[in-house]
């Protein structure tokens, strides 16, 4: 059985009471962080511990915080990213739910440790139940010397701010969270220049995942060559995979990077709901180009899943059953996007939409037999050309649908 | 200076030029809607990428800086399918309007379809319904079924006038320009925004359905309503054999100015064009005896010559009384000067213009003349004009100009016309001075003729004639020639033959004009 480190005390009752988890050695990172070592000290230690990103996109937290200049004569902002908008994937409510004191601790330390006084946390407005959790244990925290002016007597101050977002997919996208954040329509920002540089207000700003902070504390108490220890050698610590669709056991599962997918659907979630066959998984969140049956056997880690054409993602792995048309996986996918594109820019804003005609026809009834190919040249026409990834997130997994399960479509297709 | 090639061309620019300008100033043009000098770049449009060499994904040529040793191809197989790509995405979901909308000639959909695409629609969905008459200001309409949402005119509210007035509502496919509800567009620079929406979704009711633009040919002149000496082009209709006219001058544009307008010019000088074509003088009058008598320019010069050298000649010049205006040139005030001022010595010469409005803080200013610096700096000073003492101490006057009218009621300016012998109108426009004066003579506006300005903060600026003249001759012309025929210092003014000849000499005689 894996050692579990983010869920292990996910079972403690009432973990999120400051209390309860004081006494499950809760804020020992913090301490040690705070008053035993010095900033430069912890950012080597993320560095050595391959830390990356759990939002999807998967860049090593200790570069990018290295990357945030020193000495600017301006502020520097942490933006806790718990939009968790990728079709998918709920973990991160999981350890918002359960363990906010953790994801606090992690923010302490990670502001700390970049020279940052001010943290906000971007959550999902949907999540209403969860930022009022966060907020209380904000409080919690600030009331126990945790937050605030000169914590444990360090001289470091911090306040953090939790923001609700208003119902937009792209806002999780870093840039958009920002503007978002500013009071501004949610539009991603072209990069360079990066939000390390010029970000929150056109001050640095570091913005990290709920589960990439999460793992911070835990670093800093056993070390990084232990959290490597817990994962791969480029790939430090677990991962929390979120299971859904036609398995007998969906939910969270926190296991080392490098699992095997075929494990994780047919061993630890059960396998297939009521006996039903599979036929596709998508491995990392919907914009994860999915995989077919006979795909699944390969070891959940960023480099093996980009070998195969597809990526780990947010590890939110959504099982399809043979049952499911193809096209009703392709219609949800091309839904999503269009309603979810925010408009900015010509590719996506009319790729995704024209995407979406074209498979509501084919559902009516009146595809044509040259609609497959329009709509993987649309797809194509998407990718790489688009002012944010949000335009790669929708070609790819069209693409991969549309190449992969090509027999099946042309037989909704009319004539 | 960073040296880069594009196309396998070598070129250098200076640090932190993009690759769009660079490319501009070398004379490769790179498609571009969101792009627009004014602004920085917005990114959006998609149209403008660009491969470079050794990145794995195109790149936008309006952001990306320059580097040294950069290796960019605009022509490469990639960029082509990128912007035909990006073209067929906005035509997916445009209407087909051409034949009915303004914009058809000068559309850069249009053109860059001419230019990159030309490939058949495979669109077979039903495109978006959209409002196709949203009025956002006075004059202007928005067509929100042609709008690509490059949002200049979301920037230009936001920057330039800094009103704030239009946004993007909704999101995606639903993606639209919108104003507050109620609060139309209410400032003097809203004109521009037809000009800078790259297709036809906001249109002008100034110019709405009335022409086509290649029926219009544009030529370069300066505004002359105000003092900044906006560099303006003016679109007027040839017209065609056989076939009249109603207008001649359809529309004014914004002509690049970095130095004066920058890209805009205000809608007071946009939409005042009419005064080019309205109440215009057409022949030489002389009005006796209750009768209008059309005189050739010839017969009218004889008259005028006749009648001042008799008051030469009886020693009364002092009661020839000239009475000017600051829209006239510099060369034609610099003539006036020289004739009258300096050659016979005359004390009674005045300016009168119109009276100044106010100023809006950016383009438009309060002299709603454009050169009453020119005059300052040739040496006219502001003399207040007295009808009374006009009256008394005038036997011949020569009036450029219809102003008087703005600045006292006829039945005062009869009275005292009523006391002076011979009265001289040289004027373009028709007014209620015309039955007061014994002679008529309709000259020329700043469009029709050759000369310079010089606007409020100093800067000369030269044209020459943008459209044909109706018939009036150019006061510089009509000094000139009375100049000879009086033989005032004939030796100086024989060589005068064009407003070039007479800038020379201003350069020459004056600091100011060097």
């Amino acid at each position: 059985m894996e050692e579990k480190i983010l869920t292990k005390d996910f079972g403690v009752k009432n973990l999120f009471e400051i209390e309860v988890y004081l006494k499950q050695g809760g804020y020992k990172a913090v301490e040690k962080a705070l008053t035993r070592m010095k900033p430069a000290e912890i950012l080597e230690e993320v560095k050595k511990a391959n830390l990356r990103g759990r939002g999807g996109a998967g860049f090593p937290a200790g570069v990018k915080w290295g990357f945030v200049p020193q000495n600017v004569g301006r502020p520097k902002y942490l933006c806790v990213n718990a939009d968790e908008g990728e079709p998918g994937t709920f973990k991160d409510r999981y350890i918002m739910t359960h363990n906010p004191h953790l994801l606090i601790e992690g923010i302490i330390i990670t502001s700390y440790c970049v020279g940052i006084h001010q943290a906000f946390i971007y959550i999902r407005g949907e999540y209403e139940a969860i930022a009022q959790r966060l907020e209380r244990g904000i409080g919690e925290a600030g009331k126990k010397g945790y937050l605030g002016s000169n914590i444990l007597g360090s001289g470091f101050d911090l306040d953090i701010v939790v923001h609700r977002g208003a119902g937009a997919y792209i806002c999780g996208e870093e840039t958009a969270l920002l503007e978002s954040l500013e009071g501004k329509r949610g539009h991603p920002r072209l990069k360079p220049p990066f939000p390390a540089s010029v970000g929150l207000f056109q001050c640095p700003t570091v913005i990290n995942n709920v589960e990439t902070l999460a793992n911070v504390p835990f670093i800093i108490l056993h070390g990084a060559e232990w959290f490597v220890s817990r994962g791969l050698p480029k790939d430090g610590g677990t991962r929390i995979f979120g299971v859904s669709g036609m398995v007998k056991k969906p939910g969270i599962y926190e296991l080392p990077l490098g699992t095997s997918l075929k494990r994780i659907i047919f061993d630890l979630a059960g396998g297939m709901k009521d006996g039903k066959k599979l036929k596709a998984v998508i491995p990392g969140g919907m914009s994860a180009p999915l995989l077919k049956a006979d795909e699944i056997d390969i070891p959940m880690d960023f480099d093996s899943l980009v070998q195969v054409g597809s990526m780990l993602g947010s590890a939110a792995v959504i099982v399809i059953d043979e049952e499911t048309p193809i096209l009703e996986v392709l219609r949800s996918v091309a839904k999503f996007y269009s309603h979810e594109s925010c408009g900015q820019c010509t590719p996506c804003r009319i790729g995704t939409s024209w995407v979406y005609k074209i498979v509501q026809r084919i559902a009516r009834g009146q595809g044509e037999k040259d609609d497959i190919d329009t709509i993987i040249r649309l797809a194509e026409n998407i990718k790489g050309k688009t002012l944010c990834p949000m335009g790669d997130a929708a070609a790819l997994p069209i693409l991969s649908i549309c190449r992969k399960f090509r027999d099946e479509l042309e037989a909704c297709l009319a004539g | 200076m960073a040296k880069f090639f594009i196309d396998d061309r070598a070129v250098e620019v200076k640090e932190g030029t993009t690759i769009l300008r660079a490319a501009e100033e070398v004379g490769i043009p790179i498609p571009h809607f969101c792009y627009h000098p004014a602004f920085a770049p917005e990114g959006s449009c998609r149209m403008c990428l660009v491969e470079i060499e050794g990145l794995p994904k195109l790149e936008l040529a309006c952001s990306t800086v320059v580097r040294e040793g950069m290796k960019v191809h605009t022509k490469s197989p990639r960029v082509i399918e990128a912007r035909q790509a990006v073209l067929e995405f906005l035509l997916a979901e445009h209407p087909l309007d051409c034949p009915i909308c303004d914009k058809a000639g000068e559309c850069k959909l249009q053109d860059y379809f001419e230019a990159y695409g030309l490939f058949e629609s495979q669109f077979k969905e039903v495109k978006e319904r959209r409002d196709k008459k949203v009025p956002i200001s006075k004059n202007l309409i928005l067509d929100r079924e042609r709008c690509i949402l490059c949002t200049r005119c979301v920037r230009f509210l936001d920057e330039i006038t800094a009103t704030r007035d239009a946004g993007v509502l909704h999101r995606g496919i639903h993606s639209e320009i919108g104003i507050y509800e109620s609060e139309f567009i209410d400032n003097n620079y809203a004109g521009n925004l037809a000009e800078l929406c790259p297709v036809g979704a906001i249109t002008d009711t100034d110019f709405r359905f009335k022409t086509r633009t290649w029926f219009l040919e544009k030529k370069a002149s300066i505004c002359p309503l105000c003092s900044r000496g906006c560099n303006i082009l003016i679109d007027w209709l040839p017209g065609f054999p056989r076939i009249p006219t109603t207008q001649r001058v359809f529309r004014i544009r914004a002509r690049e100015n970095p130095d004066v307008n920058k890209f805009w010019i205000c809608d007071f000088g946009r939409y005042g064009y009419r005064y080019l074509d309205e109440d215009r003088q057409e022949k030489i009058l002389l009005k006796k005896g209750g009768k209008d008598t059309e005189l050739s320019w010839e017969k009218a010069r004889l008259y005028l010559v006749e009648k001042i050298k008799s008051l030469l000649f009886m020693k009364k010049r002092s009661r020839l009384a000239v009475i000017l205006h600051t829209w006239l040139t510099n060369e034609e005030l610099f003539l006036a000067h020289k004739i009258f001022r300096q050659g016979l010595g005359l004390e009674n010469i005045y300016i009168v213009d119109p009276p100044a409005g106010k100023g809006d803080g950016f383009l438009l200013t309060e002299e709603r003349t454009p050169n009453s610096r020119g005059a300052r700096e040739i040496g006219f000073s502001a003399v207040p004009l007295d009808l009374e003492s006009l009256a008394t101490t005038t036997d011949i006057l020569l009036l450029f100009g219809s102003f008087l009218e703005s600045r006292f009621s006829l039945a005062d300016i009869q009275r005292a016309f009523d006391r002076i012998r011979t009265k001289v109108l040289l004027t373009p426009h028709k007014s209620g001075l015309d039955g007061l004066v014994d002679i008529v003579i309709p000259t020329l506006l700043v469009a029709e003729k050759e000369g310079s300005l010089t606007n409020v903060a100093g800067r000369v600026q030269t044209f020459t004639p943008a459209l044909d003249n109706g018939g009036g001759l150019p006061e510089w012309k009509i000094l000139l020639e009375l100049a000879k025929e009086l033989r005032v210092n004939y030796k100086y003014f024989w060589q005068l033959d064009s407003p070039l000849a007479v800038r020379r000499e201003m350069a020459r005689e004056i600091p100011f004009f060097k």
